[in-house]
């Protein structure tokens, strides 16, 4: 049966080619966007290096102070994260914590050659939360951050400013007057993965004034490893009942009273970031909706108009359908045939909308608008690119296949209007 | 005529319906496009108040949060006071300025104050005396801040001429106090207006600007954030690094980045301007596909519609009426999409859903928005029309 009706969906498609290439102009060009967009979400949260573990892992990227008249709100300072949060290691669910500020301009003379770096400071766990490749050398150590070594982990990209691209490694490279010696270098980690991406990483305590210790708010983001993905509910639940305790101990309790603040994943972390106001009952849920109802947005015009073009295409064959209903084919045979010609011609719109995100993503990726940034295909965005075909064909379909239903056996026999 | 034409469309009301929608949809797109890019092309040509060229904006990274000063604070003031000293005694410095934000940066202070029953909001910046130089803002009235005026016992500000304007009319502003000081606050006091100053840049609309005067000493001073120093023309981007290094040497504990104002600007210009190149481009495509789905859903139309075509012929009919005819039809069934489109759009200023579009920005978006679907609609509908005039009455009347 199945085979039948795709044998005669693609007569049909042959037979008006000009409405083919329509519809497939549309199909493919909406694909390529939704796909695109898909591509460039994955890009920032999926689980890649160097957050292989992205799955199990939690970050506490911003924390709010609250009072009756004030309220302040940016990343976590360290003297909040070391006293709250690092405890949190001793629950037997958490694997590790890091701390890490946020990455920081930071600018090196070079043979009177100004060179930029972003810049973060960590201690010797990151590199144990994330997952870095290391193409020389290795991380630096609990040790050289409870001592205050000067020794810094460079990207390959900076160790092709710095050093040419030679082994740096035991060399010392010189940055915000500072002089580090080169541990190790890794590779780039683009700079959409907010909570890793940096040219350079160093000891927190290698920090040139120790005012750090004693802030609440600072530039500090904490990285919680958890055992399994299964236990982080447990640990954002133990994280809010900690932030209560955390209340009762603020230094300006006439100022600020309240504090909030989430164990987030990477995606509810950016959704804590970015939605107005204080998303603070799931963050991520939120930023789910909006992405959602920005695709059915976005998606709406594509659908008219390819419903339109269904419609016109249905008129064309008025007579066919009244043949097919004088010999007792029904309604709802009618309907599935005509889902299955709209899925067809959608998977076939989907595969040049494949093609094309492939080509556009390699453009992207060479224009270099984001810095390396490596927007790709992968079976995860192939089932996102299905899944969403399937929705559009489905959601554009329906309407005409009700309508086409309708349609009485006479008057389509007579080849009028419906 | 018109009449006649609108039953047309009446017969015929299922398939325009639909039609009518999705020329209704793209309205509303183009409309979203074209009023976001003429909104920042209305701001583009607004004077910006200030000059930008041969500036370099420093952040001062004092390695700690404002919160957390405490007690250190006027001895990390004096320190950001020596440093705008060391500056500008470099040969290639020709003013430089301590201030809470960076002009084309994002971010800065808003505050609100009652003013004479009116609630104003007002965007401002602590500033030091060097500013009005390092900047070239223009004085339309009283004078700018001098290092003696933090003596003064009020709080001197400047404001900008549209902030004087919505407080004080068109009265003097200079010498009259700002809001009234709630306990513990020292009473503002207008003291200069300047002509404007547009902290976003030149895409943002023309806002509120007040500065607020920042010393360097006494028990109140806290350093600032930023510097902004004006070099000679023509100095060499390697004075970057002697600058720094001096910087360095006078502040030990702090990091400094600096950016020359084009740099930022740049920057601030990618911000705004990315998303709707993005826009602009995804509703190109989707118009281009409406278009092709207008003309394929009209040629089938027209195809329906053979026999009709082919009595109208033989009846007499030209083959430009027919062409009329379809063009006249496809025009009022354009005109219903954009009507209904147009009625929503309006409900935006009705209901005072986006403050800071002004009526000027809002019309022509409306204008840019009806001009471009009646193009495209038109143009849609030549090629369709042209066929349907080519029916040969005796063929139609045979067709089946």
């Amino acid at each position: 049966m199945i085979r039948n009706y795709l044998k005669v969906a693609l007569k049909v498609l042959g037979r008006r080619k000009f409405f083919t290439f329509i519809s497939l102009f549309g199909i493919s060009v909406t694909l390529l966007v939704l796909l695109l967009a898909t591509a460039l979400l994955d890009h920032v949260f999926a689980a890649q290096t160097p957050e292989i573990h992205a799955n199990r892992m939690l970050g506490i990227y911003r924390l709010t102070m609250k009072g009756p008249e004030n309220i302040q709100n940016s990343q976590p300072g360290y003297a909040f994260l070391d006293r709250f949060v690092r405890p949190m290691t001793k629950l037997p669910s958490v694997e590790r914590i890091a701390l890490v500020t946020e990455a920081q301009d930071v600018v090196s003379f070079l043979n009177g050659r100004k060179i930029q770096s972003l810049m973060r400071r960590a201690d010797g766990d990151l590199w144990r939360v994330l997952s870095f490749d290391f193409v020389e050398g290795g991380p630096f150590t609990v040790a050289d951050n409870e001592n205050g070594r000067m020794v810094a982990v460079i990207s390959e990209t900076t160790r092709e400013r710095f050093f040419d691209g030679r082994p740096a490694v035991g060399k010392t490279i010189e940055v915000d007057g500072q002089r580090f010696r080169v541990a190790g270098v890794v590779r780039d980690v683009p700079i959409l993965r907010y909570s890793s991406s940096a040219d350079l990483w160093v000891p927190i305590t290698t920090a040139k004034s120790s005012a750090y210790k004693q802030e609440w708010l600072g530039h500090f983001t904490a990285l919680i490893l958890a055992r399994s993905h299964a236990d982080l509910p447990q640990i954002k639940a133990e994280f809010q009942s900690i932030l209560r305790g955390a209340e009762k101990q603020l230094p300006d309790p006439k100022t600020f009273k309240f504090l909030v603040a989430g164990a987030d994943t990477l995606f509810e972390g950016a959704a804590r970031m970015f939605l107005p106001g204080e998303a603070v009952v799931n963050p991520g849920g939120r930023l789910r909706a909006v992405l959602l109802a920005l695709m059915i947005g976005f998606m709406l015009l594509p659908t008219i108009n390819l419903v339109n073009i269904n419609l016109s295409r249905i008129l064309d064959r008025a007579s066919e359908i009244g043949v097919r209903r004088a010999f007792g084919a029904s309604s709802r045979t009618l309907v599935g045939q005509f889902l299955v010609e709209n899925l067809v011609l959608t998977l076939i719109g989907a595969a040049i909308g494949l093609v094309l995100t492939a080509f556009v993503l390699h453009a992207f990726n060479a224009s270099g608008l984001i810095e390396h940034a490596s927007l790709q295909l992968n079976f995860r965005i192939f089932l996102y690119g299905l899944a969403i075909a399937a929705f559009f064909g489905i959601f554009s379909g329906v309407y005409p296949a009700w309508r086409m239903s309708k349609l009485h056996p006479v008057r389509a026999l007579r080849g009028r209007s419906i | 005529m018109t009449r006649h034409l609108f039953k047309l469309v009446w017969n015929r009301k299922r398939s325009n319906a639909l039609m009518i929608l999705e020329i209704c949809v793209s309205f509303l797109v183009v409309f979203g496009v074209a009023t976001l890019g003429l909104f920042f092309l209305d701001n583009y040509q607004q004077p910006l108040g200030f000059e930008w060229k041969n500036v370099w904006s420093v952040r001062v990274d004092i390695g700690q949060s404002g919160a957390n000063l405490g007690g250190g604070a006027p001895e990390q003031a004096a320190i950001f006071a020596r440093l705008l000293k060391e500056i500008r005694s470099f040969g290639a410095v020709e003013a430089a300025a301590g201030t809470a934000v960076i002009p084309f940066d994002q971010g800065g202070m808003t505050g609100s104050w009652t003013i004479d029953g009116k609630d104003v909001q007002v965007d401002f910046a602590e500033v030091t005396p060097g500013f009005a130089e390092a900047m070239g803002l223009k004085m339309v009235a009283g004078r700018w801040f001098q290092e003696a005026d933090s003596a003064l016992s009020w709080d001197p500000i400047v404001i900008d001429r549209d902030l004087a304007r919505e407080v004080y009319g068109s009265g003097d502003a200079v010498g009259k106090p700002f809001g009234k000081a709630e306990a513990k606050e020292r009473q503002r006091r207008v003291i200069g207006v300047v002509s404007d100053f547009r902290k976003t840049g030149e895409l943002m609309p023309n806002g509120n600007f007040m500065f607020v005067l920042k010393g360097m000493d006494g028990p109140e001073a806290r350093p600032l954030r930023n510097l902004l120093v004006r070099v000679r023309p023509g100095t060499p981007a390697e004075f970057e690094e002697t600058l720094v290094k001096r910087m360095q040497a006078v502040a030990p504990e702090w990091s400094f980045e600096v950016r020359p104002l084009s740099q930022v600007r740049a920057t601030s210009y990618h911000f705004f301007l990315t998303p709707l190149i993005v826009a602009g481009t995804v509703s190109s495509f989707l118009l281009l596909m409406v278009g092709l789905g207008l003309i394929g859903v009209l040629w089938q139309n027209l195809l329906q519609r053979t026999r009709e075509i082919g009595l109208r012929r033989a009846a007499g009919a030209s083959r430009t009426a027919v062409h009329r005819l379809v063009l006249l039809e496809q025009l009022v069934v354009t005109s219903l999409g954009v009507l209904l489109g147009a009625l929503l759009v309006v409900q935006i200023p009705v209901l005072d859903l986006i403050g800071v579009l002004s009526n000027r920005v809002f019309a022509s978006g409306l204008v840019f928005a009806m001009v471009t679907m009646y193009l495209i609609s038109f143009v849609c509908t030549l090629y369709p029309s042209t066929l349907a005039a080519r029916v040969q009455p005796a063929e139609a009347l045979r067709y089946e």
